[in-house]
């Protein structure tokens, strides 16, 4: 009898031990996590997880850590000023084991657009002479990396607007363009949506055009004046910009530089017998003169 | 017969040669396993990073900044793990500037505040320069990384992760140096 009941008790054991061992991977079993694989800047969202008891929750982003305990077997909410930058997130539950899954967070809608338009002075007429860089930034300052369409619009001081659309890669779009024949301001803006950022550059005179100068003799002086100098097409130089006056004579060469003045450069030399002047200004040469100081050109 | 004699010869000739060629790859290849797989040293191991820059626009690299560039990126990327691992933001402001470095700093203090730190093994970097601005100010890289990912809560592993990286990289010259302006993780999906 009693060795009856030894060996019940001893099955009973097994018995037991046996259903615990088989049970234990379902105690010890991690919580399942269920989220969403990409997510907006900002939206509060929620993460499932599964199983019963309290826990450690974490979230792990670019510029947010997150750690709190949880009951598990509901939904956790996920503020929006969790996921406010843009970036890869680690979400980890542990209980008595810890289990992790990872979400991406992209850009929210378009809200900035960081322009840059170069150079800021650029001469009339020359091709591929203006870039103009935009990069489309989110409300939380994210890159935007979806494309999108961003309306470059130009709007020359003289001359008609006209505007360019760019498609954005990877958050960046970009143009370049001539200058137009006209100096004065040029207004170029970036628009997307109800997004836009002016910038103005100015369209200065080309290389001078045409350069030609006339010279009044008297006794052994000369003075040299050009005709208002302008570029190709049809703008003045600025005033300040250095004309170059070179003079060979018996005693030798020498050049002297001028500023434009109201449009004009002048000059005056004294003459030791008869001499060649030449004018120019930048890499543009002008004519070419032969004078004698008795006044006679 | 007489080939193989000679053939044994040789053989014999060369074998200290190459064990002693052997054995210095493998003390090299122990030397840059231990300065990888030991982040709390003083100084980590700079990242392998290589730098692709073919059909660039709209202006083209030269030679010497994208030399600077893969520097850069790659003392930033030391500089990251250091600061991760340490929870100590130190040496971040060499490398990184604006959002990139605000986010950073901010991520650090937060993981302190949480009792969490990253150790980071990494593997190397593959750059793309995807634009550069014609003014030279501005230039975006996509980083393909390979990069093992530990998490710890205190002295308790909580996660690990051995997967590729995707960042989409925004760095602007300094007086010195190239700066890390933007680094933003990306699916590795096309977007």
């Amino acid at each position: 009898m009693k060795r009856i009941s030894e060996n019940s008790f001893a099955r009973f054991t097994h018995l037991t031990l046996t259903a615990l061992l088989c049970m234990l991977p379902s105690w010890a079993r991690a919580a399942e996590l269920q989220v969403p694989a990409v997510v907006e800047a900002g939206r509060a969202f929620s993460i499932s997880v599964d199983g019963s008891g309290q826990a450690t929750f974490y979230l792990v982003g670019p510029d947010h850590v997150v750690k709190r305990s949880v009951s598990l077997g509901g939904d956790l909410q996920i503020q929006s000023s969790d996921v406010r930058t843009a970036g890869r997130y680690q979400v980890i539950v542990c209980g008595s084991l810890c289990t992790s899954a990872t979400f991406e967070v992209r850009a929210a809608q378009p809200a900035h657009l960081s322009f840059f338009l170069h150079p800021s002075r650029v001469p009339v007429s020359t091709p591929d002479a203006i870039d103009a860089s935009a990069f489309v930034f989110d409300q939380y300052f994210n890159l935007v990396l979806t494309p999108a369409a961003v309306d470059f619009r130009i709007a020359p001081a003289n001359g008609g607007a006209f505007s360019r659309q760019v498609s954005t890669r990877l958050g960046v779009a970009w143009m370049r363009m001539n200058s137009t024949q006209h100096e004065g301001r040029v207004q170029v803006t970036a628009v997307l949506g109800n997004v836009e950022e002016a910038r103005v550059i100015q369209q200065v005179a080309a290389e001078a055009c045409g350069l030609r100068m006339k010279a009044v003799t008297s006794r052994d002086m000369a003075v040299l004046e050009t005709d208002p100098i302008r570029d190709c097409s049809g703008n003045a130089l600025p005033d300040g910009t250095v004309v170059s006056f070179t003079k060979v004579d018996k005693a030798g060469k020498s050049t002297v530089d001028a500023p434009i003045k109201k449009g004009v450069a002048r000059m005056q030399f004294s003459l030791h017998g008869p001499a060649q002047i030449g004018v120019a200004c930048g890499v543009v040469l002008g004519n070419e003169i032969a004078i004698a100081p008795t006044g006679k050109l | 017969m007489k080939n193989l004699a000679d053939k044994k010869r040789a053989l014999r000739k060369l074998s200290p040669r190459l064990a002693r060629a052997a054995s210095f790859v493998i003390a090299a290849c122990a030397l840059a396993i231990a300065q990888s797989s030991s982040p709390s040293s003083p100084e980590t191991a700079l990242p392998a990073v290589h730098l692709e820059a073919d059909g660039l626009a709209p202006r083209p690299i030269e030679e010497l900044t994208g030399t600077t560039i893969a520097r850069d990126y790659a003392l930033a990327w030391r500089y990251l793990v250091e600061a991760l691992e340490s929870n100590r933001s130190g040496r971040i402001d060499e490398e990184f500037v604006g959002f990139a470095k605000d986010r950073l700093t901010q991520r650090i203090s937060e993981q302190k505040h949480a009792g969490l730190h990253v150790r980071i093994v990494d593997h190397g970097h593959h750059l793309k320069a995807v634009f550069y601005s014609t003014d030279g100010t501005a230039m975006q890289l996509l980083d393909q990384a390979q990069l093992e990912i530990q998490t710890f809560d205190g002295n308790k592993l909580i996660d690990t992760q051995n997967v590729a990286h995707k960042y989409v990289v925004l760095m602007t010259p300094g007086a010195d140096r190239w700066y890390v302006r933007e680094l933003e993780e990306v699916s590795a999906q096309p977007l």
